[in-house]
């Protein structure tokens, strides 16, 4: 009976990587808090991100890209680093929003 | 816990027990009870406000519970309860990146609907004047819905909590108390089987019947 609680409250406390606001699939709006990059070889099996014109206004860990208009997506320093996206998830070299410089981020392409 | 399913047992049997209403004497609550508030007839209902902690997918928000008392013995009562919980409808389900379907709802989201039926024990040495504390023990189940995700679930758990009761007049008395809840869940709509961890904290009235 103990173990069976503790199981419950552990299973209780789990956590997902991502979220309805960054990096949950999507086919739809509707999947997401606010944007869905739609499934293709940039998003594969899409990608759930927020519109933004500066890194501020992303999640903690993420950046605001000069893509689609300004979106968020994951910081990175290596492909590793997004392997929890899945396959053709990979740590590239993007621009950021405004010409505030460079950002390595999670993509596919 | 154990000990908390024992008391539920040894409450249970007690319901097998006692007499029906109007089919034999209830209990004697003119005598000197010691075990009990005074005042405590052999059956009551009462009316509870309050609010639920949920997340994940188990409901909360306001907490609205109707309650039915009967007597099963000097010291115990059976606790019977319709509950509803009214909370957020906005969504918070997704599919994570292994396409699982998760929900990560807050504390205060969802809608439940909940049977419980609980043994409340009062507990005489702690009791002070009109104030009585009491535990209960028991178990759950119902239906949690999520709108805007269009999750819906059936759901299943044990109960144990606390509480105060204190008398008013002869047939009303204000009641208080906590309760933690703990199970699991089916949900609709790829979720599967959750689990289910909830607190409720609630205050109203018992009317004597």
């Amino acid at each position: 009976m103990r173990f069976a609680i503790i199981a419950v409250v552990l299973a209780a406390c789990q956590s997902s990587d991502v979220s309805r606001e960054l990096g949950a699939r999507c086919d739809t709006r509707n999947d997401c808090d606010d944007r869905c990059l739609l499934p293709s070889a940039e998003w594969p099996e899409g990608f759930c991100t927020t519109a933004c014109e500066t890194d501020l206004e992303c999640p903690e860990g993420a950046a605001c890209l000069e893509e689609e208009g300004g979106v968020c997506a994951f910081l990175c320093t290596a492909d590793p680093g997004c392997t929890f996206l899945g396959p053709g998830y990979t740590c590239k070299e993007r621009d950021a929003r405004g010409g505030a410089g460079k950002r390595m981020v999670c993509r596919g392409g | 816990m154990s000990r908390w399913l024992i008391a539920l047992v040894v409450a249970t049997s007690g319901v097998a027990h006692a007499e029906a209403p109007g089919l034999g004497t209830p209990a004697d609550v003119s005598t000197t009870n010691t075990s009990a508030p005074a005042d405590m007839s052999d059956q009551a209902i009462g009316a509870m406000i309050g609010v639920a902690g949920g997340g994940r997918t188990t409901p909360g928000g306001l907490l609205v519970a109707g309650h039915y008392y009967y007597q099963l013995n000097d010291q115990d009562w059976f606790d019977g309860a319709a509950t509803f919980v009214f909370g957020s409808g906005e969504p918070d389900c997704f599919r994570d990146r292994a396409d699982a379907m998760i929900c990560d709802h807050g504390i205060a989201d969802g809608y439940g609907g909940t049977l419980n039926v609980t043994a409340r024990r009062f507990l005489p040495s702690l009791a002070s004047g009109t104030f009585w504390p009491f535990v209960r023990a028991g178990v759950g189940g119902g239906i949690v819905r999520f709108s805007d995700d269009e999750v819906t679930g059936i759901t299943l758990f044990l109960i144990g909590g606390t509480g105060l009761r204190a008398s008013v007049s002869d047939t009303i008395a204000v009641t208080a108390g906590a309760d933690l809840e703990l199970g699991v869940g089916a949900f609709t709509n790829s979720v599967g089987f959750e689990p289910q961890l909830g607190v409720r904290i609630s205050a109203g009235a018992e009317f004597k019947l």
